[in-house]
């Protein structure tokens, strides 16, 4: 790990992920500066990638750089002793310009969501952990404006912030081995949509018609990071009828 | 173009390359062998591409026809291959004539089997791979495992290596060279001893807990697929107690759930993950956690993450050497 300052706006720390990928740690807390600041920075690395480079998975604290170690060792333009050193000195240096600022979309997508009963089978669980009524969750979670904060876990899945604190539940201490598509769930102050059936640890408090991924899409992830989002409640026949 | 039917699909048959790496941020996971080593060496053997499409079989109880004369070589420990009582040797390129039946027997030593065809198996590319992702149903054979009744082609354009392999096997018999690689002197000795690397949450786990995990057994539990191995052995307990921000992962990273139990992340991983991280396989061993599977007992020792990278470049550089060696022999 090596702690670094710049004055650029840029504050990162590093760490080794994989011989294919390090990880650049700019905070950790869920903030809308810090999504700033990563998103930013994200857009300056794909606009000038290096020898090697894959690609990059920003999240909430951080971004992911992937590479292909042999282009990267045999690049004569990056400086260090390993794969590691080299791309970590090539993106300690760079520094925006005005030609690498991020337009950022502000896209207001509407999640119908059928809260409670087989649709979130944990809504009495978050409401109990919290001392809430189960609509007092339904009304604080379906209240809020929501950022995308980033897309992760599984194809097209959306880590939204701005939940109330009120909200905050932990994650169930055994993932379940299946978890419906569409289940919107909580984690600590994290809230978010399964857009796949898959195995998972969030707490489940509703489910949405929506198709949150579609490969066939020209882009297949419904949401994207920086994107806002509101939950609007719907009850099981108006679930039910968006299917059809 | 070469073409073979399933006639028996096994418990899991897949299409898979080396894997869809260019999605990431979308959260699509990279998929593609489990033991790419493997997927790699079985391409080799008949001058495709390392990246070519391969069907990956888990364990045998398989079975395939050939509708074509057709070039195949295969790798890894799942199954072995045989046509009738005739055993088909594995990691050299083999002619088999059309119209034959090939039959894929159990072998205890590992789980996972690859083919290659001459050319690579023509899916068509999703997100840039040809790798299944079956969770999404995208990628490889209609997103899916394979069934009984499948056909599968080739591409129609051989590399030059991989014509010259085929007309000179070409007859009217099952016909093979003398040579094959030597695909275990790409792995260590003791193919159980798993090499890792600490990773970011090294230190938030109790230091007993560590001395553990780099010297106790983990074994496999009925709980592991393509996404990733739950391992049964002595809980790992956590001095930091702090929630972890949802942050990349990838294939090899080894998790530590609420109840102290170890998840090794495999080919079809998520993306991103908010268990604490104890360690990384290194890249070099992950081909052999492809290979394991559930009872299995698997043993943890620790690397510099410089090692670890030397070790990749080395091996890279070795199947480069053979690659080269294999091309030479069919100019």
């Amino acid at each position: 790990m090596q702690p670094l300052t710049d004055l650029a706006n840029k504050v990162f720390t590093a760490y080794y992920l994989s011989e294919h990928a390090l990880t650049l740690e700019f905070g950790h807390e869920i903030s809308e500066s810090l999504l700033q600041k990563i998103t930013s920075f994200n857009f300056l690395i794909n606009q000038k990638p290096f020898t090697g480079f894959r690609t990059s998975v920003p999240a909430y604290g951080t971004i992911s750089v992937f590479y292909d170690p042999i282009k990267v060792i045999q690049a004569d333009d990056l400086q260090g002793i390993d794969c590691y050193e080299k791309v970590f000195n090539y993106l300690y240096q760079l520094t925006p310009d005005s030609d690498t600022q991020p337009n950022t979309p502000n896209n207001l997508i509407t999640i119908p969501t059928c809260y409670g009963g087989v649709y979130g089978e944990d809504l009495d669980e978050v409401a109990d952990l919290n001392n809430l009524s189960t609509d007092e969750v339904i009304n604080l979670h379906s209240a809020a404006i929501y950022k995308v904060y980033m897309i992760g876990f599984v194809p097209g899945f959306a880590y939204l912030g701005g939940m109330s604190a009120q909200l905050a539940t932990p994650r169930k201490p055994t993932p379940r081995k299946i978890i419906p598509a569409g289940s919107v769930g909580i984690a600590g102050m994290q809230t978010g949509i399964y857009p796949l059936a898959t195995p998972g640890g969030w707490q489940l408090i509703g489910r949405t018609p929506l198709t949150l991924f579609d490969a066939t899409r020209e882009r297949p992830a419904l949401l994207k990071a920086g994107d806002q989002v509101v939950f609007k409640p719907i009850d099981h026949h108006q679930f039910e009828n968006y299917r059809h | 173009m070469m073409r073979i039917r399933i006639i028996k699909p096994g418990i899991l048959s897949t299409i898979q390359d080396l894997g869809r790496n260019n999605y990431l941020s979308q959260a699509v996971p990279v998929s593609g062998a489990m033991d790419t080593l493997s997927a790699r060496i079985a391409n080799m053997a008949i001058g495709n591409n390392d990246n070519a499409a391969v069907i990956e079989f888990t364990y045998a109880d398989a079975e395939f026809m050939t509708e074509t004369d057709t070039l195949i070589a295969y790798a890894g420990d799942g199954a072995i291959l045989q046509v009738g009582d005739l055993v088909i040797p594995a990691e050299k390129p083999v002619f088999i004539p059309a119209y034959t039946s090939v039959q894929l027997v159990n072998n205890p030593a590992g789980s996972r089997t690859y083919m290659a065809i001459g050319g690579g198996f023509d899916v068509p590319e999703v997100l840039g791979s040809r790798s299944t992702f079956i969770t999404a149903k995208l990628g490889g054979f209609e997103g899916r495992n394979l069934q009984a009744g499948d056909t599968l082609s080739s591409a129609e354009t051989l590399t030059s290596t991989t014509a010259n392999i085929f007309y000179r096997l070409k007859g009217e018999t099952i016909t093979y060279p003398a040579w094959s690689i030597a695909h275990r002197m790409f792995m260590p000795a003791d193919t159980k001893r798993i090499r890792v690397v600490p990773a970011h949450e090294f230190s938030w786990f109790h230091g007993l807990a560590i001395v553990n995990f780099l010297s106790e057994p983990y074994t496999l539990s009925m709980n592991s697929n393509r996404m990733g191995y739950h391992l049964d052995g002595e809980p790992i307990t956590r001095i930091i107690k702090n929630e972890l921000l949802s942050t990349a992962v990838t294939p090899g990273t080894i998790q530590v759930t609420g109840n102290g139990s170890m998840v090794l992340l495999m080919a079809d991983c998520q993306t991103t993950g908010g268990y604490p991280r104890i360690a990384q396989v290194a890249a070099v061993d992950l081909p052999l956690c492809g290979q394991l599977k559930p009872g299995d007992t698997i043993y943890f020792e620790d690397i510099s993450h410089q090692n670890a990278e030397m070790l990749y470049i080395e091996r890279e550089h070795e199947l480069q050497q053979l690659r080269e060696a294999i091309q030479q022999k069919y100019l």
